[in-house]
């Protein structure tokens, strides 16, 4: 069992998300970096969508009540104990009961994930245990943790995945990967001037204060602004273009609906960098075609297969290798 | 504008590589609106056979379709699309449409815009009250978040374009005007619409069913509280 002392920036519950509401206005909300939750879960040993801790920036400190496994995953949030020895990213801890865990904050990266051997136990509500605070879903009513929240493992004592480490090699996070981001042109290119996309390409644009899971929002030249449309639905993703010409990349927690112009989405293979994304980043997009953005997203999802597969094995040898020793 | 049916000028576009966006017009239009939660519902109806294609999510106008590109081609979720606009002339049963009233405490502390909004259209906060609560409001779409209702159509005499900068925090309750357009926040959110008033009316609560007050169709009055 895990409790919270600090919650930093923002610490909340979050999971692969809650799909099928957007009739009524719930966003998909989960994971901002659904990439980064995958490594966490998979590392302690249960499926990838399943809840775990989203930590934002530095100064989250966490308690272990009684013995766990905490897998870390997504950004490295500078993790170390009470002591001061780190706790390496993407892989799995030992922590005894009343071991701290401190996150110094880093360089790099927005949010780390904090998964538990045993799956964290969290009420599912319209399908998903993720944290929205305007429809008050998830943990406490929709509020982000707070000093004296506990996290209870569903299993207890659940020890047999400390010491893995997440293959990276296999399935580096597409953080690592660098370049521009993908944008799938359309819908409403006819509500914006000629030109946008391509004006949207040549500039690096930097990642203003003012963005959270709602949305992200790109500082640089003013694009030329389009007229305003009849409000149609949203994904995360969606590249907005509002009257000031400076555009709003939709996030997990982002509208179900909206009113400015959207120029492209950018891909589900690149939402992972979207959420990994810190003020003052930069931001660079490259148009590509859907057929091109599927592709990159399967060999996404077969790369966590793999590693998904690697780690099972590894899991094998390493029971092995206690027998032998034992 | 020539009344070709909105059959006539559908368009579909992409939403990313996992969405599909079936643009029925470009219009906010009762009729039109009606066709759009028709579509809606044949879509619905019709995923059940489909695995891979998501919640359809309606707009004023047009009709989200997601769908997962690794479980179903686009090719197939086109034709899906297809056959759901044929399903959507055979006129399903009619709906019942809910008729709900909005006690709203209009200016002063719950409507801090009213005074201005009176002034900007020449009018006294009197005259914009008698007209916002003297009209009867359709929901044409819920959404942006959860349980927000998108209500026209505003009268002429009351459009005014969104506030220049939007407030980072709208209390929960608030009754907005924007354009042809008004609304009620359920939840404290940024927002960028003029505030007149406000109401305790739940808009939104997860744990009751159905979680929304308002569906799309419903009629909507507001009362002076």
């Amino acid at each position: 069992m895990l409790e919270v002392v600090d919650p930093g920036a923002l610490a909340t519950i979050q999971d692969g998300g809650r799909a099928g509401y957007g009739h009524l206005g719930v966003p998909a909300s989960g994971a901002a970096d659904a990439f980064g939750l995958a490594v966490a879960n998979l590392l302690a040993g249960v499926s990838p969508g399943a809840p775990a801790l989203e930590l934002t920036l530095g100064g989250a400190e966490l308690l272990a009540v009684e013995t766990c496994a905490v897998a870390l995953g997504g950004a490295d949030l500078g993790a170390e104990l009470d002591d001061g020895r780190p706790l390496l990213a993407d892989a799995v801890h030992h922590l005894r009961p009343g071991a701290r865990v401190r996150f110094r904050g880093a360089a790099h990266g927005l949010r780390a994930y904090v998964a538990l051997a045993g799956g964290i136990a969290a009420a599912s509500e319209l399908g998903s245990a993720s944290t929205y605070g305007p429809g008050r879903l998830g943990f406490g009513g929709g509020r982000p943790l707070r000093a004296g929240d506990r996290l209870v493992p569903g299993r207890r004592g659940d020890l047999g995945a400390v010491g893995h480490t997440w293959p990276s090699i296999l399935a580096p996070h597409p953080a690592s990967a660098g370049g521009p981001l993908g944008i799938v042109p359309g819908p409403d290119l006819e509500a914006v001037p000629p030109g946008t996309l391509a004006a949207l390409a040549a500039f690096a644009w930097t990642v203003e204060p003012a963005s959270d899971r709602m949305g992200i929002r790109l500082a640089g030249p003013a694009l030329e602004p389009g007229s305003e449309i009849v409000s149609h639905p949203l994904l995360p993703g969606a590249v907005q273009l509002p009257p000031g010409g400076r555009p709003i990349v939709a996030l997990v927690d982002g509208p179900t609906i909206g009113g400015y112009p959207v120029i492209g989405v950018v891909p589900r293979a690149d939402l992972p960098r979207l959420g990994q994304l810190r003020p003052g980043d930069a931001v660079r997009f490259a148009a590509e075609t859907a057929e091109r953005a599927r592709v990159r997203w399967q060999d996404q999802q077969a790369l966590l297969a793999r590693a998904r597969a690697w780690l099972r094995q590894d899991a094998v040898w390493h029971r092995l290798a206690d027998h032998a020793g034992g | 504008m020539p009344d070709g049916g909105p059959a006539a000028g559908v368009r579909i576009e992409r939403l990313g590589e996992a969405g599909l966006l079936v643009v029925l017009g470009d219009r906010i239009d009762a009729a039109l609106n009606d066709e759009v939660h028709r579509l809606a519902a044949a879509v619905r109806t019709r995923r059940l056979a489909s695995p891979g294609i998501g919640a359809p999510v309606p707009g004023y106008a047009s009709v989200l379709v997601p769908f997962d590109p690794l479980a179903i081609g686009e090719d197939d979720v086109r034709e899906v699309i297809q056959a759901a606009l044929a399903d959507r002339g055979e006129s399903s049963p009619a709906e019942p449409r809910p008729s709900v009233t909005i006690p709203v405490r209009y200016g002063g502390a719950d409507g801090p815009d009213l005074a201005e909004v009176a002034a900007r259209l020449g009018r006294t906060e009197a005259d914009v009250v008698r007209l916002h609560a003297g009209t009867v409001y359709r929901v044409f779409v819920v959404g942006f978040v959860p349980g927000f209702p998108y209500l026209g159509t505003l009268p002429e005499e009351l459009v005014l374009p969104r506030r220049a900068t939007p407030r980072t925090r709208v209390p929960a309750g608030s009754v907005a005007i924007a354009g042809r357009q008004t609304g009620i926040y359920p939840a404290a959110t940024p927002g960028g619409w003029h505030l007149i008033g406000r109401t305790d009316v739940e808009l939104w609560n997860p744990r009751r069913e159905p979680p929304a007050l308002l569906a799309p169709g419903a009629t909507v009055r507001f009362e002076a509280a």
